[in-house]
């Protein structure tokens, strides 16, 4: 995380301001959801997770299942994007009970183009893999890459209006943050 | 790590060259280097040997560059598919099934791409894996439904669909059709109807129990097999997630269990048209 700190990683994740590339994904259930589709009917909150295999990712994800009412109406709609493949995100889904759409971001191409994949130094690698994680097999991509899990509430215009992002895993958006940011942009 | 960091190094990886592929980037050379080196930082060393005459890719940019080239492509991808929504491009999406791989498994992937791409064409060629692989290499197919147990070229990205099982096909009236299950010994006396598109459960059948089994050749689709079981003709070994319609009887295999994985596949390194792409990470994304 240093090493990421230090070199400047963060100066390269799409900001306020930006325009988030427009993308079409598979969701959980196997439908393909489009961005600009869910930004013709109001702002988008996009999240980023790392998998079901982060304690953290599963628990922001609960705290995000709890505060989707309130989200929505606050006017918006929430996605989450994993590199998880193979049917993990619709369990990750399942475990939650979650309502909102998850979707898989194959290859890590989303994530590449908002900035937010970062190759898994080799300690932290070597960690992840003594405690059983097979990440090529999860992400059916052997890159040992995964993403910041950062927090984007897009406008209508497909503007980035307020984003949240720390290097530190553990660090995630809260989501009473998101709901007051949703009714400011 | 930056969208434009590496189109800048699969674009290095194509020319070997800093001036090119700065130009094919559209971007001053100083920038490009500058981009290159900050990517070497985050990926933890060199990624290229730099000589005068020479710009080789080193241990660690070999080793990077399928996976930054796919990563690259899905990002591409992704926007590509978003702009032919709203374009209504016209594409074609060509998928190969292996010998007895019915489409029922993907047909709802399917769907959701022609949901998306009004305007796709959708083309499915069944064949042997050696002239699927190939079609897939000349580029004549996007991807293809394959046993795991086919021989494939190392280009090849292969992802695990699902494992499928054998069940026995047999006419209505037949002896079988009342049983929950069959096991091998129950087919002694049967004419097993195999060829070249049933998915070599009945070989399979013949190399695990060693028993000599009466095997009938009939080549052609799986349609027409199964018309000749319906005639009386023999009974057919078929995956279990072919669809057969009534009144034909379908019983469990349970002895022994008579399984293959299906693997999708497509040339590593080459990018898919969005329908194709969109397609292949549908099927990725979930479980079958």
């Amino acid at each position: 995380m240093q090493k990421l700190n230090r070199e400047g990683f963060l100066s390269g994740i799409l900001g306020t301001g930006d325009v988030f590339p427009d993308f079409v994904l598979p969701s959980a259930e196997g439908r393909l959801v489009s961005l600009a589709a869910r930004l013709a009917s109001g702002p988008v909150v996009l999240s980023f997770f790392r998998g079901e295999w982060c304690p953290f990712c599963r628990l922001m994800l609960a705290a995000l299942t709890r505060a989707l009412p309130e989200i929505e109406a606050a006017g918006g709609q929430l996605l989450a994007l994993t590199p998880e493949t193979g049917g993990l995100p619709l369990s990750m889904k399942r475990y939650h009970g979650a309502t909102f759409e998850v979707l898989s971001d194959v290859d890590f191409g989303v994530g590449l183009a908002a900035g937010v994949v970062f190759k898994i130094p080799k300690l932290y690698r070597e960690r992840l893999v003594a405690s059983g994680n097979n990440f090529p097999q999860r992400h059916g991509n052997a890159a040992w890459c995964l993403p910041v899990p950062a927090t984007f509430i897009i406008r209508p215009d497909g503007v980035i209006g307020w984003r949240f992002v720390d290097v530190d895993f553990a660090h995630r958006a809260e989501p009473e943050d998101i709901i007051a940011a949703l009714r400011t942009i | 790590m930056e969208l434009s960091q590496v189109r800048y190094f699969i674009a290095l990886c194509r020319t070997l060259n800093f001036t090119r592929a700065a130009e094919q980037c559209n971007v001053t050379q100083p920038a490009f280097t500058r981009a290159i080196q900050r990517l070497e930082e985050e990926l933890g060393g060199a990624l290229l040997f730099r000589e005068r005459n020479l710009t080789q890719l080193t241990e660690l940019g070999r080793e990077m560059r399928p996976h930054l080239e796919a990563m690259l492509d899905s990002a591409d991808a992704a926007a590509a598919l978003a702009s032919a929504r709203r374009k209504n491009t016209q594409l074609s999406l060509k998928i190969g099934l292996g010998p007895g791989i019915g489409a029922a498994s993907i047909a709802d992937a399917v769907r959701e791409v022609a949901s998306m791409l009004p305007e796709v064409s959708v083309h499915f060629n069944e064949a042997g894996p050696p002239a699927l692989i190939d079609a897939m290499l000349t580029d004549t197919l996007d991807c293809a439904l394959l046993p795991d147990d086919c021989d494939m070229p190392e280009r090849l990205n292969r992802w695990p669909l699902y494992t499928e099982a054998a069940v026995l096909v047999v006419p209505p009236e037949h002896r079988l059709a009342v049983m929950n299950a069959v096991t091998a010994r129950d087919v002694l006396e049967e004419n097993i109807l195999v060829g070249e598109r049933c998915g070599g459960f009945a070989h399979a059948l013949v190399a695990i129990t060693g028993f000599s089994l009466r095997l009938q050749r009939c080549n052609g689709a799986a349609a027409q097999m199964l018309d000749l079981v319906a005639a009386g003709l023999g009974v057919a070994l078929l995956s279990e997630r072919l669809r057969v319609g009534a009144p034909l009887a379908v019983r469990r295999f349970s002895e022994p269990e008579l399984k293959r994985r299906i693997m999708l596949t497509a040339v590593a390194g080459r990018p898919l048209n969005p329908a194709a792409s969109s397609f292949v990470k549908l099927c990725r994304a979930q479980a079958f």
